[in-house]
């Protein structure tokens, strides 16, 4: 289970980017993949432009803002930071994604003691 | 709704942001990828390697970008044009409600988009001259006239406008090098006109004060672009061309830029010609040295930096001084007021028929909003089941309410384009309109952005607020009864908010009809009214002798000429000429004072109306005598002073006691000459037909010459054959003199009527309007009602329930609400129809008779519109009703 496929991650990635921003505060794309990177212990590998893709769908939904500043490298870079309503779907979001892994994660286990 | 604006208009944005987004996003790019090189250079890999490795970990960079690129654009533009092609689809699959939003809107909204056009026409365009807003104009007391030696000395000693200019209104009789007169209307204009107005030439020059220096030394002309082009026809070596005014030649210096037509607005001038040739465009009268003729409009232009306040405060310092120096300019003030409109005499009065008129379109309006609400909050009960699919299918709320949102504006397009159209229609109608004013009149009402916008923003606002009550009511439908097609039963019994829109429209709709039926009973009124004549069975022509040079020997010759001819023509019963003809521009009158009585103080004086007539006129006039004797041969011109007054003059003069032999004088000084009182008339109108009794004086022409008269002849042939007749006669005599106001004496009362015909017409359009947004608003309560009801119904007839009883569900509910709003709107309309009686002509704004016949044709309208739903009602057949639910 080395690469997950990408229609799993589509939803997924949505959801550890808002967190990742929760968590970080404002940060740029390059400072998501990495924190992404860190916390899979490289289970994830994903292609880190994809990154980028799900930050135009949180923004288009209002859930983050952006804008420019200048990276560690004194580049031009666009820094990212999560709205209200980005936490109010992040919560609700991350419930969700308990219940459902707390009942798959039970389904298997009985399929494995079955 | 705000969420939703900005993302139509990120959107919109998104389509012209294209480029600026592949920039940002390839900078994006190029930061993260040297990032990630510089890191696997500090794990040791030779910059080469960490680049290619840096390039495998980002992914292929082209699709990522045309896959941003997609995402930024096209998927939300998708989904706006997705919800316009739904609501387009939805729309067409419900013709009935969308034209019916769409009309309602159109007449509401339209409504208001012609009231605005008025308005916008007669306040808010900005006068076709240089920099208007500095212009202001001197209003002297109640009065819009001052003489022009006290224009000049506010013109030479005030240092608060840059210029200060005069200019008169005229008739002249105008004649081409070749060519039969024909009337026409300058305006007599200071030499600083055009200079201080700003304005260039269309073609040659402008006069100026060089033009304007000597009495009737500078016979030279400007012509207006519109008789250029119709009188001229265009002809662009019109300058230098010689034109006779009054049969004194001119000469054209200049044309006017087409638009200019000075700085009134409803006044559009054939020519202009300088001041100083006063004496000669208005044979006769010589005011220029005159103080005691106030007969010029004065406007000025305030120098930048000088307030309106400051420059009244030190005008009337000015005319302080003049009211100090000259008994003429005893008790001068004056006031300033923005231009446009002839200063405040005009400007007042329209101001506050445009705020009637404002508000009864304002009311309109409202009650087609009302409307749509209702309309839309019945749709929206019938689309709780679809609503409530497509929730249960996962659609977020918020797509919902844009899909609702997206189709209410689609209304609020299609219903104000048709309002703008409506709007157009009217205006054309009203610039062919024929007034009835011998004067060129300007009634260009302009469409321009401004009333676009105001149309726009009026239909946007009407429909969104609305439309989001519907909205968000058939978003907040409980999924299960909903799917199930059960009817929400919970609050069947309840008064729901469409009652209250009804019970509203039918209140409002009360007090537009109670405004135009009053309007349209007093125009009935006034048709009847004892005008102090008879207007049927007489004909009029006017003519002018003074602006064809004749002199007072030569002009009485004339007349009397004309009369005996016109007597001898057939049909003809008694022919008179008088100086005017009551009802129409332009009368004279004089303060009166008894002879053998103590006079009363100057402000006390009685003030009566004057016309100088021949023998016979009051025959063909048809004004009865009531005693005494007609004006005859006896009153020749050297003889005593002889008069006939009317019944006021002698009651008010002579209380109690017999008239005829008694004495007045004009004035009130004592060695004034004294007129006898040869005779007594019925009263009559003459200024108007709301007037209160005037007093009225009618001297013997013979005695008093006027040059400009109305020959009236009562006949017994038809007006148009009677009318060609009396030009047939002035033609033998004089082919060139130009005739006006001809036509029969009913024709010609159009001028008095024109307010109450404005008015009737108005008011009738919207009250014809109120009627259709009623009775629909009524008929879409009970069709909604009886469709929703079926069931309920169908199972009352099951049980047994007799006609009677399922009208009594059906119809008991609207006539509750025709009751509770009648009485709303007859207690309003008691209240606000006091605000009409200005236009009312002898029927009071309380008038019962005006209020039976609103309540009839209510409760007419209500019956109607229920007729359909509840035969429906009535035909509901249990078995299928029952089964199709």
């Amino acid at each position: 289970m080395s690469q997950l496929k990408s229609e799993v991650l589509q939803g997924t990635l949505d959801l550890m980017v808002l967190q990742t921003l929760d968590a970080m505060g404002r940060q740029h794309g390059y400072g998501i993949a990495r924190r992404i990177e860190q916390l899979s212990e490289d289970v994830l590998k994903l292609n880190e432009g994809t990154v980028y893709a799900s930050l135009l769908r949180l923004i288009q939904n209002g859930w983050i803002t952006s804008d420019w500043g200048i990276s560690e490298n004194n580049r031009k870079a666009k820094f990212y930071s999560i709205t209200r309503s980005g936490r109010k779907q992040l919560a609700s979001e991350t419930a969700k994604w308990q219940r459902i892994s707390g009942v798959v994660g039970r389904v298997l286990e009985l399929a494995r003691e079955g | 709704m705000f969420a939703f604006l900005r993302t139509v208009l990120s959107r919109i944005g998104g389509l012209f942001g294209r480029a600026r987004f592949d920039i940002e996003a390839d900078d994006e790019v190029r930061t993260h990828l040297s990032l990630l090189t510089e890191r696997f250079v500090r794990t040791g890999m030779s910059p080469e390697d960490a680049r290619y490795a840096a390039l495998r970990q980002f992914g292929g960079i082209t699709p990522l970008k045309e896959e941003l690129r997609e995402r930024h654009m096209w998927p939300q533009l998708e989904t706006t044009w997705q919800d316009v092609r739904y609501a387009l689809r939805h729309l067409r699959k419900s013709p009935g409600f969308a034209v019916a939003a769409v009309l309602t809107l159109a007449l509401g909204i339209g409504a208001n988009s012609t009231v605005f056009t008025i308005i916008n026409t007669a306040f808010l365009r900005p006068l076709p001259v240089e920099k208007p807003e500095q212009l202001v104009f001197l209003n002297q007391g109640g009065n819009a006239n001052l003489s022009y030696p006290d224009y000049v000395d506010f013109r030479d000693r005030n240092d608060v406008v840059s210029g200060l200019i005069a200019y008169r209104f005229s008739p002249i009789s105008l004649s081409m090098s070749s060519g039969n007169n024909s009337r026409a209307w300058t305006y007599e204009a200071t030499g600083n006109y055009f200079d201080v107005l700003g304005v260039k030439p269309f073609l040659g020059r402008w006069f100026g004060p060089q033009d304007d220096d000597k009495p009737g030394a500078h016979p030279v002309a400007v012509l207006s672009y519109r008789t250029w082009r119709q009188r001229f026809a265009a002809d662009s070596n019109v300058i230098g061309r010689s034109i006779r005014i009054n049969g004194l030649g001119y000469t054209v210096v200049g044309v006017a830029p087409q638009g200019f037509i000075g700085t009134e607005r409803i006044i559009s001038p054939d020519l202009w010609v300088p001041m100083s040739m006063e004496a000669q465009i208005e044979p006769g009268r010589y005011w220029l040295n005159d103080r005691g003729i106030s007969d010029v409009w004065v406007l000025g232009r305030l120098k930048p930096a000088v307030s309106r306040a400051q420059a009244e405060s030190s005008l009337n310092r000015i005319a302080a001084q003049l009211a100090h120096d000259y008994a003429h300019d005893e008790g001068m003030h004056i006031q300033l007021s923005p231009p446009g409109l002839v200063g405040r005499n005009l400007r007042e009065p329209v101001l506050a028929f445009t705020t009637v008129l404002m508000g009864v379109a304002g009311l309109v309006l409202l009650l087609s909003c009302l409307n749509l609400a209702g309309l839309l909050l019945a749709r929206a009960s019938d689309r709780r089941r679809e609503m409530a699919l497509r929730l249960a299918l996962g659609a977020r709320r918020i797509r919902l309410v844009r899909q609702l949102l997206t189709e209410s504006l689609l209304l609020a397009l299609a219903g104000g384009t048709a309002s703008v159209l409506l709007a157009l229609w009217i205006s054309r109608a009203c610039a062919t309109l024929n007034l009835p004013f011998d004067v060129p009149a300007n009634t260009t009402l302009a469409i321009d952005l401004r009333v676009l916008l105001f149309t726009f923003a009026a239909a946007l606002f009407a429909v969104v607020l609305f439309g989001i009550a519907p909205a968000l009511q058939t978003i907040r439908v409980d999924l299960v009864p909903a799917l199930k097609n059960e009817q929400s039963t919970r609050r069947l019994r309840h008064w729901h908010l469409r009652d209250g829109i009804v019970a509203l429209q039918i209140a409002l709709s009360f007090v537009l009809l109670v405004s135009s039926v009053l309007v349209l009973r007093s125009l009935r009124h006034a048709l009847d009214l004892n005008l102090g004549f008879q207007p049927d069975g007489a004909v009029s022509v006017s003519f002018d002798l003074g602006l064809q040079g004749y002199t007072p020997a030569r002009g009485r010759a004339f007349q009397e000429t004309v009369l005996q001819k016109a007597a001898a023509l057939p049909g003809a019963q008694a022919v008179g000429i008088s100086s005017n003809v009551p009802l129409r521009l332009g009368t004279n009158d004089n303060n009166v004072s008894a002879v053998g009585k103590p006079i009363p103080p100057e402000s006390r004086l009685s003030s009566a109306i004057i016309y100088d007539i021949s023998t016979g006129y009051l025959a063909a006039a048809g004004t009865r005598l009531l005693a005494g004797r007609d004006i005859d041969w006896r009153d020749r011109a050297g003889a005593p002073l002889a008069a006939v007054v009317n019944r006021t003059f002698a009651r008010t003069l002579f209380p109690g006691e017999n008239a005829i032999g008694q004495r007045f004088r004009f004035g009130s000084d004592p060695k004034a000459e004294q007129v006898e009182i040869v005779g007594m008339v019925e009263d009559g109108k003459y200024e108007s037909l709301g007037e209160d009794p005037e007093l009225a004086v009618f001297e013997p022409l013979a005695q008093h010459y006027n040059a400009w008269t109305t020959l009236v002849m009562r006949t017994s042939l038809p007006a148009a054959e009677a009318t060609d007749g009396l030009r047939r006669v002035i033609a033998e005599m004089a082919s060139s003199l130009p005739l006006f106001n001809t036509g029969s004496l009913r024709d010609q009362l159009a001028y008095p009527l024109f307010p109450a015909r404005v008015a009737a017409v108005i008011l009738g359009a919207f009250g014809f309007i109120a009627v259709v947004l009623a009775a629909t608003g009524v008929f879409a309560l009970v069709a909604y009602d009886v469709s929703r009801r079926a069931r309920e119904i169908g199972i009352r007839v099951a049980l047994g329930a007799s006609a009677g009883q399922v009208l009594n569900t059906v119809l008991g509910r609207i006539g509750m609400l025709v009751l509770v709003g009648g009485t709303a709107g007859a207690m309003i309309s008691l209240v606000a129809g006091r605000r009409l009686s200005a236009v009312l002509y002898g029927v009071s704004p309380t008038d019962p008779e005006t209020y039976t016949i609103v309540l009839v044709l209510m409760a007419a309208i209500s019956i109607f519109s229920c007729w359909h739903p509840a035969r429906r009602a009535l035909h509901i057949d249990p078995s299928r009703s029952l089964r199709e639910e």
